[in-house]
């Protein structure tokens, strides 16, 4: 199977996760849980959450989103979303879906930009 | 109408939603469906098989057809399952209604994405959901 897991990489100050293509349920709820330790073991100021290669968001994946930026929130970080497809956000649209609390951006560079600009 | 293909897919767990996502994926490119187009019906499989495991409290089975129809080609797919059913429809149509946790925008939702949805349920006997998308054949 693939999507079994996913990394969450420490990139100076930030948490970074690539989401994959086709995510199921435990992935995206180990996510959450890996998120958050990491942000307490890293001491991390934010969580960049690179969605550019995920070609379906339906509800509980935006519900998930929505959470684990409540819950870096609480443990005084930002989430940046990074990528969304052109696709996924006319379906997520039509949905009804939201996302929360979290920022969202065209892809990751801007993203890398705004966590830097916010720190110097 | 002619059907062109047709087939079906058990839902008894998670690993069977992606199977069917994946699946549905593949059949709704290859009849011809744009990216977008794609995206919405694999959406609405993976809000509708969801369904089915968190509520239904049985398995249940995805069944999908490509028809023809003069220049038009349609998908259709059918969720059965044979578990507690849903009570009052209409309430569950409405946006924002939820019973388990979720988002409730899953039924309300996937009749925005879909052009045609129809929905039968019976209490203690089981519900059947099915969606159609329409496209212009290759």
């Amino acid at each position: 199977m693939e999507g079994d897991s996913l990394s969450v990489i420490k990139l100076k100050d930030i948490l970074l996760v690539t989401v994959p293509d086709d995510p199921g349920d435990n992935v995206i709820q180990e996510l959450q849980v890996k998120v958050l330790n990491a942000m307490e073991k890293f001491g991390s100021k934010g969580l960049l959450l690179d969605i550019s290669s995920v070609n379906v968001l339906d509800s509980f994946f935006a519900r998930t989103i929505s959470e684990t930026t409540q819950m870096v929130a609480l443990m005084g970080g930002r989430t940046i979303i990074a990528g969304m497809q052109p696709s996924v956000a006319i379906t997520a649209t039509e949905l009804g879906l939201h996302l929360g609390k979290a920022q969202t951006t065209l892809d990751v560079d801007r993203a890398l930009d705004i966590f830097s600009d916010s720190s110097s | 109408m002619d059907v062109k293909e047709a087939g079906h897919l058990p839902i008894t767990s998670e690993g069977d939603m992606i199977t069917c996502r994946k699946a549905i994926r593949t059949l709704a490119t290859s009849a011809g469906f744009g990216m977008t187009d794609v995206t919405r019906i694999v959406t609405s499989v993976s809000e509708l098989a969801r369904n089915i495991y968190t509520h239904a409290g049985s398995d249940g089975v995805m069944r999908w057809r490509i028809l023809l129809q003069a220049d038009k080609v349609g998908l259709e797919l059918i969720f059965e399952d044979q578990g507690i059913g849903i009570a009052n429809i209409e309430q569950a149509m409405q946006p924002g209604f939820t019973t388990a946790n979720s988002l409730g925008m899953g039924m309300s939702g996937v009749k925005r994405l879909m052009d045609e949805m129809d929905v039968h349920s019976e209490v203690g006997v089981g519900t059947t959901v099915k969606i159609m998308k329409w496209g212009r054949a290759k």
